[in-house]
């Protein structure tokens, strides 16, 4: 049971980059990522067959989701909604393999976490401009200026924590069974505890993204 | 090593608070839905989210107590 996560090369580049493992897990994960969408994409018609009525269905119903929650803004922000949903539905799930997942390092996480509050901040100046950004932070009234501004680095830190916690917890608990009972028990428990939370994980984040979005364009 | 080990069952204190939050949260949930079935899907999403935030703080005292047990010695 390993909570750090291990140099595996280092680029001789700048008196040398390390690269852990968790980097070149999600360099894997980001060419399946881009195998699978160059794969399911060709050949499309206009009668949908096979994959692409798949491939259909999930573009329509994220669409759908996005468009109740964030009115006319939705096309801005749902090809950022749905890329960080597909890349941690394989991040959180990969365990199953035997690879140990990406999001049970913080420092993905947190990266994660960042990536969605520069999100949030650009639809905030999207929305309001520059001048209606800088006035949201006084808004009900100006006493609670010192809140907003803390809260601008409470979210990130709650969502990546929340992740990391969830996938360590997972992780390390599934160790503990495999250790303990190597038979049967382990491939019942690992539909919870990888599959289950895994896919619930998924859908907290992005689900808490997009209602921060909503918050901010409102 | 003894008292980091009643450090760390103290810290396993934050679940008593997120089992109470999470059963008062079904509870009201269940309650609503009973009285307005038609509500059910937005009941749903809504619980979802409430469970996430609070199940969020037991996350927390696990992750401490983690912390505590790798990095302390």
């Amino acid at each position: 049971m390993e909570i750090s996560q291990p140099v595996l090369f280092t680029i001789p580049l700048f008196s040398g980059i390390p690269v852990s493992r968790t980097v070149v897990v999600t360099w894997i994960i980001m060419a399946v990522i881009i195998l699978l969408s160059l794969i399911s994409t060709r050949n499309w018609k206009t009668v949908p067959k096979g994959i692409q009525n798949f491939v259909e269905m999930v573009i329509d119903g994220l669409n759908s989701f996005t468009k109740t929650a964030l009115g006319s803004h939705w096309k801005t922000f749902t090809p950022y909604l749905g890329t960080i949903a597909i890349f941690l539905i394989i991040a959180n799930i990969i365990g199953i393999f035997g690879i140990k997942p990406p999001t049970s390092d913080l420092s993905m996480t947190a990266a994660m976490a960042v990536m969605s509050i520069i999100v949030v901040i650009i639809a905030s100046i999207k929305a309001k401009g520059v001048k209606g950004y800088v006035k949201s932070f006084f808004k009900p009234m100006p006493v609670i200026f010192p809140m907003k501004i803390l809260e601008l680095f409470i979210r990130p830190l709650s969502l990546a924590a929340r992740l990391f916690g969830n996938i360590i917890a997972a992780f390390l608990i599934m160790e503990i069974i495999s250790k303990m009972v190597p038979i049967i028990l382990p491939a019942v428990c690992s539909l919870y505890f990888d599959l289950f939370d895994g896919l619930l994980q998924m859908i907290i984040f992005v689900f808490l993204t997009m209602l921060y979005i909503q918050e901010a364009v409102e | 090593m003894n008292l980091m080990a009643i450090g760390i069952g103290m810290v396993a204190f934050s679940c008593l608070g997120a089992g109470l939050g999470l059963g008062y949260a079904t509870a009201r949930a269940v309650e609503a839905v009973s009285r307005q079935p038609e509500a059910h899907g937005s009941i749903m999403q809504l619980l979802l989210l409430g469970g996430a935030l609070c199940e969020a703080t037991a996350i927390y005292g696990l992750l401490i107590a983690f912390l505590m047990i790798f990095f302390m010695k």
